[in-house]
């Protein structure tokens, strides 16, 4: 694939993610709504593989460190990054490149289970090591503590990892070169 | 006939996932206006990439006004200017004057020259006031309009328009037809709108990857429109 | 349109970025060891002046900090419980002082000049041949696509309500992720088609010379 189309891949994916940021936030059973952005990481990593997947991410999170506001609602600015939630945001590109990591290594499983572990590893294992670590780093917190105020919002994660490989499953069906983690 | 200003296919094929998408197909195309029309999958779309080498052949040779699109797109950019379906889906700029300004850049121009060149062909469409203006802001026929100003400011000697109407409402359509009827280029556009070909030189028809008819509007469109005409109960 | 940037001219965005972008590192540092909670509320008080100093329109971006307000209760009821209401009121202040700075950065700071501030970073790319102008044409084609991609969910959403969808909205993902893949196959295309990025020292064609 030429240069040119992986850039304008790695873009489009980008602001794939910003959109999905208005896609209006599912209220989830434990009351704390969840987003669609963290689906679009996983999805950027599934599809893109793991180095256009990181560098997507990445552009989207220097973009928004720019000023725009890409960030589920609204939120964008410097200001993201000295925020409790800074560790995911920072997370973002290596929650995707550890999903891509992950899909090429499980390429031989149906499609379904092996972008839903990927998915995981990536979107939820990953980006909350990154995340639990910044909510530390700025509340000032332990391990533990951090961890158990970030752990609400796992099970609406867990959802969006099911979603990240139906989306890829559908994708699969109708535009199968589009899964660049499955070629070859 | 002069080689320089036409645009011939010799026997060219054509594959797309081991199906024929064009069928051993020649002509030799010098008219200032040729219309190309077809049925959905009739391979309109394939033809007019491989005249600016977004395809290549399996077979065959093409030459563009003494040029071989095997060189590539990015080659042929500077001679084949090509204007798509959807604006949104060429203008990669925010502002009208950055993307007027990209194909110029491209071609070796500096900044300067490419804004001096874009805002000059923005004033020769009386539209001087457009340069600083988002694109997102522009109504569907105006951003088609940048489309094509981005094309001809890096004045190119064909001019490809793959159903350039499809989403525009019928003054937006006659304004721009009005646009091409001035244009020194040579137009090669499809079009499912056939009353936007009647003034042309030659129209091609196609099927199946192979010319069904060859002739003036007045030849080939009745023909084409009955055909059509039949499977309306 | 996609930019918090405000186009109000203030002394502050007469400041080069660098030097804003620098103070708020310094600042996010020499906060941390302050445990006097007059001193810290000194701070955030001289941050809404400073606000106030930029105008009107800045003071109307506080209401963005509002969608963190039941995140910081719970790190200030946490931290009460746990270590105490003074070092709580301490560490919500501090967040309050970085976010508000750096958010104010972020306001008064054209997008183009925040990058050229940022752009030395990216010099270490060029050692795996990167081309730091293809980083900035990339970010140009993700602000000119996000407006795009959000047209399309907003034709996506109304098509889902137009024929009576309530639960299952994330369904819409399917077809928003589907189109954006076209999307970017046309542009792909579209970009080929006009001489692809090769902005740098591209030899000047040379028909256009001698025509």
């Amino acid at each position: 694939m030429s240069q040119d189309k992986s850039l304008v891949q790695i873009a489009l994916y980008a602001a794939l993610i910003a959109a999905m940021g208005l896609i209006p936030p599912i209220p989830f059973v434990t009351g704390i709504p969840i987003t669609v952005q963290t689906l679009g990481v996983m999805l950027a990593g599934v599809m893109l593989g793991p180095w256009r997947g990181a560098l997507s991410m990445a552009l989207f999170i220097f973009v928004v460190a720019l000023g725009a506001p890409l960030l589920s609602g609204g939120r964008g600015g410097l200001g993201v990054f000295m925020g409790p939630t800074a560790g995911f945001a920072i997370g973002f590109p290596f929650a995707a490149f550890a999903a891509g990591y992950m899909a090429i290594l499980l390429r031989r499983l149906p499609i379904f289970p092996a972008t839903l572990l990927a998915a995981i590893f990536g979107g939820i294992v990953v980006l909350y090591l990154f995340g639990i670590t910044g909510f530390k780093i700025i509340s000032g917190r332990e391990w533990l503590d951090a961890a158990s105020v970030m752990a609400v919002f796992i099970p609406g994660d867990l959802v969006k990892a099911v979603i990240a490989a139906s989306v890829a499953q559908a994708v699969a069906k109708g535009l199968p070169d589009a899964i660049l983690t499955r070629k070859g | 006939m002069h080689l320089d200003n036409i645009i011939r296919f010799d026997k060219v094929n054509l594959l797309r996932s081991q199906t024929k998408v064009l069928n051993d197909l020649s002509f030799s195309l010098s008219e200032k206006r040729v219309g190309i029309i077809g049925h959905n999958g009739s391979g309109k779309s394939s033809l007019v990439r491989l005249i600016n080498g977004l395809l290549q052949p399996n077979s065959g040779n093409i030459l563009v006004h003494g040029k071989n699109p095997s060189a590539g797109p990015q080659k042929m950019s500077a001679d084949v200017g090509f204007i798509f379906q959807n604006p949104d889906h060429q203008i990669i700029f925010p502002t009208v004057e950055e993307e007027l300004s990209f194909g110029l850049i491209n071609q070796g121009y500096s900044k300067q020259q490419a804004q001096e060149k874009a805002l000059g062909i923005l004033v020769e469409h009386q539209r001087s006031d457009w340069a600083p203006k988002a694109i997102h802001s522009l109504s569907d026929g105006q951003k088609q309009l940048v489309c094509i100003l981005a094309v001809l400011v890096m004045e190119p000697k064909v001019l490809i328009l793959d159903e350039p109407f499809s989403a525009l409402d019928l003054i937006t359509r006659y304004q721009l037809l009005n646009l091409l009827d001035t244009l020194p280029q040579q137009v090669v556009m499809i079009s499912h709108e056939l009353e936007t070909l009647e003034n042309f030189d030659r129209i091609l028809w196609l099927e199946g990857g192979k010319i069904f008819q060859d002739g003036t509007p007045a030849e080939v469109l009745p023909e084409y429109y009955a055909s059509a005409r039949k499977f309306r109960s | 349109m996609i930019s918090l940037y405000m186009a109000h001219p203030s002394w502050l965005h007469r400041l080069p970025a660098g030097y804003k972008l620098l103070g708020l590192m310094l600042l996010s540092i020499l906060l941390y060891p302050v445990a006097n909670l007059v001193l810290m509320a000194l701070m955030f008080l001289l941050t809404l002046i400073l606000y106030a100093s930029v105008g009107k329109p800045a003071i109307r971006q506080l209401i963005l900090l509002k969608p963190l307000a039941p995140l910081f209760l719970l790190i200030f009821l946490m931290q009460s419980w746990s270590v105490g209401w003074l070092s709580a009121s301490l560490l919500v202040l501090r967040m309050l002082v970085l976010i508000l700075l750096a958010n104010l950065i972020t306001l008064t700071t054209r997008m183009d000049d925040m990058m050229a501030a940022i752009a030395p970073m990216f010099a270490p790319l060029k050692l795996f041949n990167i081309d730091p102008k293809r980083i900035a044409f990339a970010v140009t084609l993700l602000i000119r696509f996000v407006p795009v991609l959000m047209a399309v969910i907003q034709h996506l959403m109304e098509a889902w309500r137009a024929r009576g969808g309530k639960r299952q909205v994330w369904k819409l993902a399917i077809p928003l992720t589907i189109q954006s893949i076209r999307l970017s196959d046309h542009v792909a295309e579209a970009l080929a088609a006009r001489g692809g990025i090769s902005t740098i020292s591209n030899p000047r064609v040379s028909n256009h010379e001698s025509r």
